[in-house]
């Protein structure tokens, strides 16, 4: 190498030096580890990183990347190891008040006004008491009705319906209309009606959100279990029914979401109240046997005049024990922003930024079938309420389901099923120092 | 004045005594410990309340525990006397098999290389109500025309699992009695021959005295596999539907880890606990008794 050039690459690396000093990012060598979730609808998001660490100067270190059931698992061992040195996890707001003192309030460390940019009632559903223990991403959750067009449209069906129930036969807008129609379009085995989530915590959030379509409440004010209602019976009556009557397939009480979406794009099923994630596929060509005879609306009203709507979101956290929130903080805010919320939404996923809904929207336009998906999301959206925000959720969940399913099933009576699941989360609660 | 030494068999023994400790003492005690407190997951401070006999007392007031107990010896007990049944059945054909035995042996120990949870997913897919193997082919048949609800019917599920259960394991049970088969001298066997005792003869005083401290061998160590059987009925049916399939450890594992309530499944944990002891006590005294009664007993 000549003197002349050696010079010229000498002085280029001391110019570099300097303008990299200079332009110094704001987190300048400092290391966030993250604990996310991993799973192919979320990893797009991530390629942003890259980019705020280049803009900060920090390095953001991903340590552990499993679904939510294992974080939640490798959280909690986590706390038990005292193990808490990493910064950023990913969170549910289904998940996020089993851990009450592992993440931070996020307020102190968000510009004046940020947190305006997000839709209210996600923002509510991100706090423990006052305190906003995460951010929500474009990963919002709530069920819709997806029902199959040809089975509405076919005269007979049309005329059959009328004859028998005096009614006109049209997509459903009350959950008893969805139960006769359920048990009107039923031919098993080869078609069913419906389905639903038969275990865990799924089922009883559809509960959930049934007793609150019924007028009733899950708890109490003091978190008194409130259930074994008039609007309890009455929303376990509408599982009980359609199982007594064969109207969903026998195994629908070992469903969780994936059997339920196989079972809808299978083309055996005329109604089905899923989450949005599922729209692309339901009508996906390579996918789904029911695709171009895909519905969707609303979902349906109980006899309260309430629409259900047990939602959910992701969301990212920062955890108590982190060295530089303030870091951490802005990584958060920046996988959440209008930008990150407009690339992950554009994966088919529903925003948590009120522009960025605007935005979906407006992409939708061209694509009819997108377009009548994200109205009837929005509209969902807009009856949506979050999972009761107690630690105790899931253990609740835990006592209550096999409840559910005894009633199902027929070993138990509906009035003895909530009898004994209301004695067993009022133990529970009282155990647990709740009142 | 004398250095103070530590004998040295002590010495010898103290790095077998320190992992020893650390890998099984400890954690004993600590979870022996914590089965005394309210320990939660999410709540490391609940590990230093002592509450005293308080989840035991509960444990064993509880309705659902002794019915998962209860089911949890049942199926130990019913897997067990089928799968050595089978087992028995299986290694004395091979053991009459010439040709191809070798390729026979590695061929039965197949089901045993699949992990238990890999097993449970493809029971699951075999007996599902909709899109399963069993209900589609017996449909195809024209045996039925409805979907059997395989999973969800209390009876139909604890065979369903049964199935999954003999079918990772029987093997166990074929390869440890093909060796015992091996072990049995030729002499008395022939000597009954010539004396004019029937197969059946043969088999039941002499081959079978032979073998029975193979096959007791086997029920100990499946045994102990069955009373903690997790892996296959969490994937299957995770205990329910409405209970009717849950068993000591899925209840275990589920208050543990997702209700995070490791004090109270700790509590239970130690009285399931008794459950493999008994039976491994029952077996070995067994198998002293096999021994003896063949001459073997020291």
């Amino acid at each position: 190498m000549g003197k002349t050039k050696f010079s010229t690459l000498l002085g280029a690396t001391a110019f570099v030096a300097i303008g990299g000093s200079a332009f110094a990012g704001e987190f300048d060598g400092v290391l966030i580890q993250a604990k996310l979730i991993g799973g192919q609808q979320y990893e797009a998001l991530y390629s942003r990183i890259a980019e705020w660490e280049a803009e900060t100067g920090a390095k953001v270190e991903i340590i552990s990347k499993k679904n939510h059931f294992e974080l939640d698992k490798e959280f909690k061992s986590d706390l038990a190891a005292g193990t808490l040195g990493w910064c950023v996890g990913s969170n549910h707001s289904s998940f996020a008040s089993q851990y009450p003192n592992l993440y931070t309030d996020l307020m102190p460390y968000l510009p004046a006004g940020f947190i305006d940019e997000y839709v209210p009632s996600n923002v509510e559903a991100s706090k423990i008491g006052d305190a906003l223990v995460m951010l929500p991403r474009a990963q919002f959750d709530v069920s819709v009705l997806y029902y199959l067009k040809s089975a509405y449209a076919d005269a007979d069906n049309q005329a059959a319906y009328k004859a028998e129930t005096g009614r006109d036969l049209a997509p459903p807008d009350t959950w008893d209309e969805y139960k006769a129609q359920a048990i009107f379009f039923t031919d098993a085995p080869n078609f069913y009606g419906t389905q639903y989530a038969g275990k865990d915590e799924a089922i009883v959030g559809r509960y959930y959100e049934m007793v609150i379509a019924e007028g009733g409440q899950l708890f109490n004010d003091d978190w008194s279990p409130a259930f074994n209602s008039d609007a309890g019976k009455s929303a376990l009556a509408w599982f009980v029914d359609l199982y007594q009557a064969g109207a969903v397939p026998p195994g629908t009480t070992s469903y969780l979401w994936d059997d339920l979406g196989q079972g809808f794009a299978s083309g055996t099923i005329a109604l089905n109240l899923d989450w949005p994630g599922w729209a692309g596929f339901f009508n996906g060509e390579d996918t789904s046997k029911a695709a171009g005879d895909v519905g969707v609306i609303v979902q349906p009203q109980g006899s309260a005049g309430i629409r259900t709507g047990w939602s959910g979101h992701h969301g990212f956290s920062v955890t108590e024990k982190c060295d530089n929130k303030k870091a951490a903080a802005s990584l958060v805010a920046w996988l959440t922003n209008e930008d990150s919320q407009i690339l992950e939404s554009s994966g088919g996923s529903l925003p948590t930024r009120t522009a960025v809904w605007e935005h979906v929207s407006e992409a939708a336009k061209s694509d009819p079938f997108r377009a009548e998906a994200i109205a009837a999301f929005k509209e969902g959206a807009s009856h949506s309420f979050p999972a009761p925000q107690t630690p105790y959720w899931i253990e609740a969940t835990n006592l209550i389901y096999p409840e559910l399913q005894a009633a199902i099933l027929g070993d138990k009576t509906i009035d003895d099923a909530l009898a004994d699941a209301a004695e067993a989360v009022d133990e529970m609660m009282q155990e647990n120092g709740v009142y | 004045m004398t250095r103070f030494r530590l004998p040295t068999w002590f010495v010898l023994l103290l790095p077998a005594i320190i992992v020893l400790v650390a890998v099984v003492l400890i954690p004993l005690v600590l979870s022996l410990y914590s089965s005394f407190t309210p320990y939660r997951l999410t709540r490391p401070e609940s590990l230093y309340k002592w509450i005293g006999t308080f989840n035991y007392e509960k444990a064993v007031k509880s309705a659902h525990f002794w019915a998962a107990f209860g089911r949890t010896v049942l199926l130990l007990t019913i897997a067990l006397n089928l799968e050595m049944l089978m087992g028995l059945g299986l290694a004395l054909l091979v053991n009459r098999v010439t040709y191809g035995q070798r390729a026979l042996r590695t061929l039965m120990m197949f089901p045993m290389m699949f992990s238990p949870v890999l097993v449970g997913f493809q029971f699951k897919f075999i007996f599902n109500d909709n899109v399963g193997l069993v209900n589609n082919a017996l449909q195809s048949l024209g045996l039925t025309d409805v979907a059997i609800p395989w999973l969800v019917d209390g009876k139909l599920a604890f065979m369903s699992i049964l199935a999954a259960e003999m079918w990772s394991s029987t093997s166990v049970f074929a390869i440890l009695i093909l060796a015992g088969l091996f072990a049995v001298p030729r002499d008395p066997i022939e000597a009954a021959k010539v004396d004019g005792c029937t197969p059946w003869q043969s088999f039941r005083h002499i081959t079978l005295p032979y073998i029975m401290p193979f096959i007791y061998i086997a029920l100990a160590i499946r045994s102990l596999d069955v009373a903690r059987a997790y892996d296959i009925v969490q994937i299957m049916t995770n205990g329910g539907p409405a209970r009717r399939t849950e068993l000591l450890w899925t209840m275990i594992g589920r208050t543990g880890y997702v209700d995070a309530k490791m004090g109270y499944a700790n509590a239970m944990g130690y009285i399931s606990i008794f459950l493999a002891i008994f039976f491994t006590i029952y077996f070995f005294r067994k198998l002293n008794a096999a021994r003896t009664e063949l001459g073997m007993a020291g």
